[in-house]
C-alpha cells in the first residue's frame, strides 16, 4: 500500500512517516504544495495525507484539481484548522476524512485503515481475540468458558477495542465512536477511564491481560505486551 | 465651516448667544424706532391742530379788508423760520403770508375742500407738514394753511436712530463677553472633569472623579464615567488575573514535560523506564491540548463567532441523559443522585452546547462532594422559565466567590488543581454555554453546607403547543 504524505512541517512528516511505516504501508513525502500535486497526479497512491497550508499551493487547490481530473485517490485532510467552515469545504471539495491538528497517531491510523477498508463490505458478527469471543448478533461476550455480564455501553467499548485489536485506541476516538460525543472535555476522560477500568475487571478478572493502558496515549487489547 | 465645527462649545455657544440677541435686538428696535416715529408725527399733527385752531380763533377780518391777527404775539407765526400761516379768500386770492410760508409754495386752494387735512411737502431742501382747511373769520369763509417744518423732528428721530444703531453693537459685544464668561463658567467643570480623567490611566484605574454634587448635570456625567471607569478597572482586573492563570496553566505542563525530556535524556535508562517517560510526556501533551481548546473555544464565543443550532430542547430529558453518562463517576465515589425532573421544560438552546453546560455543572457536584454523599438534581418549570437546580453536599462556595466561581481558571482551592484533573475552566464553560443560549447561571449556599447551582433559560414559545399535542 502506497501513502502520499503532503506535508511542508518536516518534523510532522517524520512522525507521519515513522508511524505508517510501522504498520507497513509503503509512504512518499512531499514537502511542497507543488510537489504534492505533480506526485499526487503522475503516481499511483492507495491514499493521501494532505496539509491544507503548504507554501507554493494551497491543500485545498491540489485537492479541488485532483477531483477535476478525476483522480480518486482517497484523501485524508489532517490541518489545524477546526473550524465548521474550514471542514465543510475540505469535505465538499471532495476530501474523504478531515483531522484537525494535533491529531493522536493513533486515530490518524485507525482513520487510514477505515478509508482502506471502504468499499470492501467486510461485516462481521463475531469478534475474537485470544480466548474471548464477541458475539454481536445474541450481543454476548464470552472469555474462556466464563460469560461475561456486561452493560450496553461496557459491551460496545469491548466490540470497539476488538474492532481495532491490535492497534491503539486514543480517548478521542473512544469519546466520538463510543460515546457519540462530538467534543472530548475532562468529564468525559474521566468517564472513559472508570468505564474502561470497569470493563478490564470483567474481561480481565481470570487469565491473562488483554486491555492494556498505554500512557499518555490510550487502550489497546491485544494478546501479550503492549 | 470645518473651523467653527473646531471651535470649542463656548466659544459656539457665545456665537449664537450673540447672534440671536443680536437679532432679537434689531427688531426690537427697529419696532422702537417705528413707534417713536408715529408718535412724533402725531405730536407734530396735534401742534398744527392748535395752531389752525389759533389762527381761527386769533385771527381778524371785515369783509373784503385785509386780515390782521390780534392774539397775544406769542402765537404769532410773523418772524418765525419754522412755522407758517397763509391765508386766502375763498376765491383763491392770497391775503396774508405769515413766517415761514415764504418759503413754501401756494396750495390748490381749491381743492381745499371743507374737511382740513395734513399734508407733508418739500419746499427750498426741507419738509414740511401742512394743515390746510377752511375756516370762518369774521363771518367770511377763509382758505388757512398752518405748516410747521419737521426738521426738529427729524432731529429727533435721528438722534433716537444713532443711539439705537450705536448702542445695538455695543450690547451685543457686552452681552457676548457676558455670555462667553458665563459659558466659560458652566463649562469648566466638564474641563475639569476631563484633565481628571485623562490622569486616570491604566496604572492608576483605581482612582475616580470627585463629583461633589451628583444631582447636578457635571454630577451625572462625572458618576457615569465613574461607572465606566470601575467596569474598566474590573476588566482590566479580570484579564490580568486570566493571563496569569492562563500563563501558569499554560506553562506548568510544558515545564513538566521539558523536565521529563530532559531528565530522561540525562542518562541512560531502561526501555520501561523511557516508555515511562514519554507517557508520562504524553499525558502533559494531552492536557496542554485540552486546554488550548478549551480557551480557544471560549475565545470564539467571546468574539461571537460560534453559530448555535437552536432548537427544542427538553431540559429534563438533557438532564437525564448527561446524569446517566456521568453515573460511572458518581458510582466510583459512592454518590448518589436523587433526581426530580419535571414535564414540559422545554427550552429553545443549542443542544451541544447547553448539554457541556449540565455535564460540567453535575461534573462539578460530583467532584466536590464527598464519598456516599447524595447529589440532588431538580428541573421545573417556573413561570417563563426552565429552571434546573444541582445541589451537592460539597464544602459549598463562600458568598465573596459566587461571583468569580465562573471565572476561567478560578479555584477555591489552589492546592487541589492540578491533582483533581479539572483544567479549571468546567464552570466556565459551564457560563459561556448557558450565557450564549440566553440563560443565566449562579450559584446559591445551601443550610447544609453544599453549593446549589441554578441554571434558568426561557422556556422555548412552542413547547407548550408540543406539550398539548403529545
Amino acid at each position: 500500500m502506497r501513502i502520499l504524505v503532503v506535508e511542508d512541517e518536516r518534523k510532522i512528516a517524520q512522525i507521519l512517516v515513522a508511524a505508517l511505516e510501522t504498520e507497513h504501508f509503503d509512504v512518499v513525502v512531499a514537502p511542497t504544495g507543488e510537489d504534492g500535486f505533480f506526485r499526487a497526479n503522475a503516481e499511483a497512491f492507495d491514499l493521501v495525507v494532505l496539509d491544507v497550508m503548504l507554501p507554493g499551493r494551497s491543500g485545498l487547490e491540489i485537492l479541488q484539481t485532483l477531483r477535476q481530473r478525476h483522480v480518486d485517490t482517497p484523501v485524508l485532510i489532517v490541518t489545524a484548522l477546526d473550524g465548521v467552515d474550514d471542514r465543510v469545504l475540505g469535505l465538499d471539495l471532495g476530501a474523504d476524512d478531515y483531522l484537525v491538528k494535533p491529531f493522536a497517531i493513533p486515530e490518524l491510523l485507525a482513520r487510514i485503515r477505515a478509508l482502506l477498508r471502504r468499499g470492501r463490505p467486510s461485516e462481521v458478527f463475531r469478534l475474537k481475540a485470544a480466548d474471548l469471543e464477541v458475539d454481536l448478533v445474541t450481543r454476548r461476550a464470552v472469555r474462556g468458558q466464563r460469560l461475561l455480564d456486561l452493560t450496553a455501553r461496557e459491551f460496545e467499548l469491548l466490540e470497539y477495542l476488538l474492532r481495532h485489536q491490535g492497534h491503539l485506541v486514543s480517548r478521542e476516538m473512544l469519546a466520538r465512536e463510543v460515546w457519540k460525543e462530538p467534543r472530548r472535555a475532562t468529564p468525559l476522560d474521566n468517564v472513559i477511564d472508570v468505564q474502561m477500568t470497569r470493563l478490564r475487571k470483567k474481561v480481565d478478572a481470570d487469565g491473562d491481560r488483554l486491555i492494556h493502558t498505554v500512557r499518555g496515549v490510550g487502550f489497546v487489547l491485544r494478546e501479550g505486551e503492549p | 465651516m470645518r473651523r467653527w465645527a473646531a471651535a470649542s462649545i463656548r466659544v459656539r455657544l457665545t456665537g449664537w448667544y450673540a447672534a440671536v440677541l443680536g437679532l432679537t435686538l434689531v427688531v426690537y428696535a427697529s419696532a422702537t424706532f417705528v413707534a417713536v416715529r408715529h408718535e412724533f408725527m402725531e405730536q407734530l399733527d396735534d401742534q398744527l391742530h392748535d395752531d389752525f385752531e389759533a389762527a381761527e380763533g386769533f385771527l381778524t377780518s371785515t369783509p373784503d379788508g385785509p386780515v390782521a391777527w390780534s392774539g397775544p404775539a406769542d402765537r404769532d407765526h410773523d418772524g418765525d423760520e419754522d412755522r407758517g400761516l397763509d391765508v386766502w379768500s375763498a376765491g383763491g386770492e392770497r391775503l396774508a403770508r405769515v413766517g415761514a410760508s415764504e418759503a413754501l409754495p401756494p396750495a390748490a386752494v381749491a381743492n381745499a375742500g371743507s374737511e382740513a387735512h395734513y399734508e407733508s411737502i418739500t419746499a427750498g431742501g426741507r419738509r414740511w407738514r401742512t394743515l390746510i382747511g377752511t375756516a370762518l373769520v369774521g363771518g367770511r369763509s377763509l382758505v388757512l394753511r398752518v405748516s410747521r417744518s419737521e426738521e426738529r423732528l427729524r432731529g429727533q428721530l435721528a438722534e433716537v436712530l444713532t443711539v439705537l444703531l450705536f448702542g445695538l453693537p455695543l450690547v451685543v459685544v457686552l452681552a457676548g463677553a457676558g455670555g462667553y464668561l458665563l459659558a466659560r463658567r458652566a463649562l469648566l467643570p466638564i474641563d475639569h472633569l476631563a484633565t481628571a480623567a485623562r490622569r486616570i490611566t491604566a496604572e492608576r484605574l483605581h482612582e475616580r472623579l470627585s463629583v461633589p454634587n451628583p444631582d447636578d448635570e457635571i454630577g451625572r456625567l462625572g458618576a457615569v464615567i465613574n461607572d465606566a471607569f470601575a467596569r474598566l478597572e474590573s476588566s482590566f482586573e479580570q484579564l490580568r488575573r486570566f493571563t496569569a492563570d492562563a500563563s501558569h496553566e499554560l506553562r506548568t505542563p510544558l515545564a513538566v514535560i521539558r523536565g521529563i525530556g530532559e531528565v530522561g535524556l540525562g542518562e541512560t535508562r531502561t526501555p520501561a523506564e523511557y516508555k515511562e517517560a514519554i507517557g508520562s510526556m504524553l499525558e502533559e501533551v494531552d492536557r496542554l491540548t485540552n486546554l488550548v481548546d478549551t480557551l480557544l473555544r471560549l475565545s470564539y464565543g467571546d468574539a461571537g463567532t460560534v453559530r448555535l443550532a437552536r432548537v427544542p430542547v427538553d431540559l429534563g430529558q438533557l438532564t437525564r441523559d448527561v446524569v446517566s453518562s456521568l453515573a460511572v463517576l458518581a458510582e466510583d465515589r459512592n454518590q448518589r443522585f436523587a433526581l426530580d425532573v419535571a414535564d414540559g421544560a422545554t427550552v429553545a438552546a443549542d443542544r451541544l452546547v447547553l448539554r457541556e453546560a449540565v455535564t460540567n455543572v453535575v461534573d462539578n457536584a460530583i467532584k466536590y462532594s464527598g464519598r456516599g454523599s447524595t447529589i440532588t438534581i431538580r428541573v421545573q418549570r417556573e413561570a417563563s422559565d426552565a429552571a434546573l437546580t444541582v445541589a451537592d453536599e460539597g464544602p459549598g462556595v463562600a458568598p465573596e466567590h459566587r461571583e468569580r466561581i465562573f471565572d476561567r481558571f478560578f479555584r477555591l482551592d489552589e492546592g487541589r488543581s492540578r491533582d483533581s484533573g479539572g483544567t479549571g475552566l468546567g464552570l466556565a464553560i459551564a457560563k459561556w454555554a448557558v450565557d450564549v443560549n440566553g440563560g443565566r447561571i449562579s450559584v446559591a449556599g445551601r443550610d447544609t453546607g453544599g453549593a446549589i447551582f441554578r441554571i434558568t433559560l426561557p422556556i422555548a414559545a412552542a413547547s407548550v403547543n408540543t406539550q398539548k399535542e403529545s
